[in-house]
């Protein structure tokens, strides 16, 4: 027996660390020396400067000390989600069925495979908590003086918990990639997972960034005794307060019993057990899991019967050329899942984001502010324009860029239609919004209808920057590219940035006391003030877009070099 | 429009990615309605020829003239009158077979009425019409092959490039695209301009071949010339010898040692 996982594991942390290619060993020396200085000794060192900056830490470690137990948790939480759910959502981008093919017809058995897989990411993993871990933990550790021994043994904790959170992730993907199979449809499935995975993943991020106290008391609640991530925390706060070295004794240790409610044997216990657990899973299950149909394109063929109402509409309202684009476009667009989840992301934002509103503008009663209504609608505008129409969907490969060249101005007639369906498609997601802050806020007509205007031109704006950005920077059907990267961050900070440039402008204008506001309204305060700001702040995004837009059409329309 | 009847003239043409050169000097001249056949090894830059002949790509240096048009000004014009068929296949996996060929009538300018009949028929003829309202995704190679087939033809090019077009196609399929590309070129003066490197389909269609080795143009003639100044039986013969196809057995099973 060779060691075929060991083979699987170089491959696997090759592919990870490809971006490090040229000088692969000496970058990851680099990365784990620092990585160790900056856990033993520049986190802590910084972070003490940082809290002695703010608050001497004898007047701060009493709160230190009451948060502990709930942030513990939520760190944790977020720790587990981030763990489970990113290598799920990355490793779901990019069935990889084809290599597990090419591994089986060499003779490996699924075991390997795992073992393989999860060692290969072990090191950027690991990196990844080095770095990150430090500076949280380090407050704590400050705070509470931890002797050197308890660090150790929380660092280990650490440890146990991702390793054990990344090799049941691990596992799970495998066994998704597996049911769906390299498969188109599979593929297209899973793509739409991802989608929805990476939302799951942000949401709680932004989450803890504004609801921190909020969700650490909801997570210090007993159901959460249920997941393994507290067991971790908990030991982790058990450790902390075991080998305290502030004279913690008695009455104090009581209390953390009361909100713990499981002691540190008994937390230990069940972390133990839990990563035992996983890992005998992992081995057992492992053969019996993947019995691979071998052979893609096993599942259904999806025969198309005739179209609907809609696109007959269509057809009838623009019966050339352009029309039957703009139809294609459609079924292109709505037969990928992977642009469903991303519709109902965009549905869901435009729900929740008038409630959102409402209450931040109702902070005092005097009544709806306009002027705050239209500034935060337009950033939720922004966020679902640019987020439905960046990066993928736009073309599936170089091939297919290559047939659409080949007609005479072939890209620009398909950036058109493209652009075309965005308008379509944003027709009801801003209606949608518009539609219940109007209800909730009590605008009468005439606001509903300019409130309408101004949304949709924002969202038509971001959507054309995405497009044309993508145009210009084609990331094809890889959502794992740097190119898809860039385009989805630039197609929603771009517009948000653009949108709200005028007030930056006004609040310089102030500083050097030149009265921008008062100009601005002058030239577009027809309807009043508030319209005034929405005009200013529309039309950065659309003349910017436009630009991009342009750009991007005449860069798809280039040959290349 | 093609002046003296010729189709295709390059003059010089030459592109390099890097440092690598892909097509060095390349003087060629196709004329109206023939069959040319450009062939040559794996990277012998067939493919990049096709694409700066076709507008996808600008040469490093080197003027050429396509349907009377130069491939610097003209890329427009150029594209309305040719048709490509390119090397691997780029369709839309979540369109059905016609409602792909609908788009490609749309990028060319026709609307769903003006293309349906021709796309009925085209599909009929290659024989996907039981299988034509099927997403692609779930089509074979061969038969997503058969329908780009289909969309280089659809609006009726004067000049279809075609880049290795039967390289998946079964025997019956690929005797089927030799009768339509032979029927295409006599009934209707379309010139084919065909990358291969299978000889027996260049010898079938081909009235004139070219054959392409780094970049360069080796040797040009009819097919039948060629045979004789290489003294060989047939095409694939010829074309060993031209480009040094000799193997050596031993060399061949050094690497188990
Ligand atoms: N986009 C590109 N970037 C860099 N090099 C390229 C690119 N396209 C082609 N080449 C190089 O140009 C040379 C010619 O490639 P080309 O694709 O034209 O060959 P070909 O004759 O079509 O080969 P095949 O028979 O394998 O299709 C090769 O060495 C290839 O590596
Ligand atoms: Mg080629």
């Amino acid at each position: 027996m060779s060691h075929k996982w060991f083979a699987i594991t170089k491959a696997e942390y090759f592919v990870l660390t490809s971006s490090l290619r040229p000088h692969r060993k000496i970058w990851m020396s680099i990365l784990l020396i620092f990585g160790l200085i900056w856990a033993a000794y520049l986190a802590p060192l910084f972070i003490g400067v940082v809290v002695d900056f703010i608050m001497p830490l004898s007047e701060f470690r009493g709160l230190l000390l009451v948060m502990f137990p709930g942030l513990m948790r939520a760190v944790m939480f977020l720790l587990f989600m981030l763990l489970f759910l990113m290598p799920l959502s990355y490793a779901l981008q990019e069935i990889k069925i084809g290599q597990w093919e090419i591994l089986f017809s060499n003779n490996v058995r699924t075991r390997d495979i795992l073992i393989g897989t999860f060692l290969g990411k072990i090191p950027i993993y690991g990196l990844i908590i080095l770095f990150l871990a430090p500076p949280l933990i380090s407050v704590f550790f400050l705070a509470f003086e931890v002797s050197l021994l308890g660090q150790a043994l929380i660092y280990g904790t650490l440890l146990l918990m991702v390793v054990t959170t990344m090799w049941l992730s691990n596992f799970v993907t495998a066994m998704i990639q597996s049911k769906l199979g390299d498969s188109p449809r599979g593929d297209d499935l899973a793509k739409g997972l991802a989608m929805l995975l990476a939302v799951a993943i942000t949401c709680p991020m932004y989450g803890l960034m504004f609801f921190a106290p909020q969700l650490s008391s909801i997570l210090g609640m007993n159901v959460f005794l249920l997941f393994p991530f507290t067991w971790s925390a908990d030991v982790i706060t058990w450790l902390a307060v075991t080998f305290n070295g502030l004279g913690l004794a008695g009455i104090q240790i009581a209390a953390f019993q009361d909100i713990l409610q499981l002691n540190l044997a008994t937390s230990g216990l069940l972390m133990v057990a839990f990563s035992i657990a996983c890992l005998g899973i992992g081995l057992a299950g492992a053969d019996r899991v993947f019995t691979l149909r071998m052979g893609a394109r096993t599942e259904t063929i999806t025969t198309i019967r005739s179209e609907n109402l809609l696109l007959r509409g269509m057809r009838r309202v623009a019966p050339g050329a352009f029309g039957s684009l703009v139809v294609t476009a459609f079924k292109d667009f709505f037969r990928k899942v992977q642009n469903l989840s991303r519709i109902a992301y965009g549905v869901i934002l435009a729900v929740i984001f008038p409630f959102l509103i409402s209450t931040i503008t109702f902070i005092d009663a005097s009544g709806v502010d306009l002027a705050i209504l239209v500034l935060m609608s337009g950033i939720g505008m922004t966020l679902i324009g640019g987020m439905t129409f960046a990066g993928t969907g736009f073309l599936e490969s170089k091939n297919q860029l290559w047939i659409i060249q080949s007609a005479p101005r072939g890209g620009s007639r398909y950036i058109k239609a493209r652009l075309a369906l965005a308008f379509l498609v944003l027709l009801p997601l801003t209606l949608l919004p518009v539609l219940v802050t109007t209800v909730l806020n009590g605008l009468n007509f005439i606001l509903f209808s300019g409130f309408f205007i101004f949304s949709y031109a924002i969202a038509c704006g971001s959507a054309m920057f995405a497009t044309g950005l993508t145009a210009l920077n084609p990331n094809y059907d890889d959502t794992r590219s740097p190119e898809h990267m860039m385009n989805l961050m630039m197609s929603i900070m771009v517009p948000e940035f653009l949108m709200m440039s005028p007030m930056l402008l006004i609040v310089i204008g102030a500083i050097i006391d030149v009265p921008l506001n008062r100009i601005l309204v002058n030239i577009f305060g027809v309807f009043g003030e508030t319209s005034a700001w929405a005009i200013t702040s529309a039309i950065p995004i659309l003349v910017v877009s436009g630009l991009v837009v342009y750009l991007g059409t005449r860069s798809l329309g280039q040959p290349e070099y | 429009m093609p002046q003296n009847g010729v189709c295709i003239r390059t003059n010089h043409l030459n592109k390099t990615f890097g440092p690598i050169p892909a097509v060095r000097d390349l003087d060629l001249e196709v004329h109206e309605g023939s069959r040319f056949g450009l062939l040559g090894p794996n990277g012998a830059g067939k493919t990049t020829t096709v694409r700066i002949l076709s507008g996808l790509l600008i040469q490093t240096s080197g003027t050429a003239t396509v349907c009377g048009f130069d491939i610097n000004t003209h890329r427009d014009k150029i594209k309305a009158v040719t048709g490509l068929l390119p090397e691997t296949p780029g369709l839309y996996s979540k369109l059905s077979a016609v409602e792909f060929l609908e788009f490609i009538g749309a990028l060319n300018g026709y609307s769903k009425d003006a293309s349906h009949r021709r796309i009925d028929q085209l599909l009929a003829i290659l024989g996907l019409e039981s299988r034509q309202d099927d997403l692609l995704e779930s089509y074979s190679s061969g038969m997503k092959q058969k329908v780009l087939v289909a969309s280089t033809l659809l609006h009726e090019p004067k000049l279809v490039f075609l880049d290795e077009p039967a390289s998946r196609l079964d025997p019956s399929a690929s005797a089927l695209v030799k009768e339509l590309i032979l029927a295409l070129a006599e009934e209707t003066a379309t010139t084919f301009f065909v990358c291969t490197h299978q000889t027996s389909l260049a010898e079938d269609i081909c009235d004139v071949i070219g054959i392409i080795i780094n970049g360069q143009l080796m040797t040009l003639g009819s097919p039948q010339e060629i045979i004789a100044t290489a003294k060989a039986a047939n095409l694939e013969k010829a074309y060993l010898k031209i480009v040094g196809g000799k193997v050596d057995r031993q060399a061949l099973l050094a690497w188990r040692a």
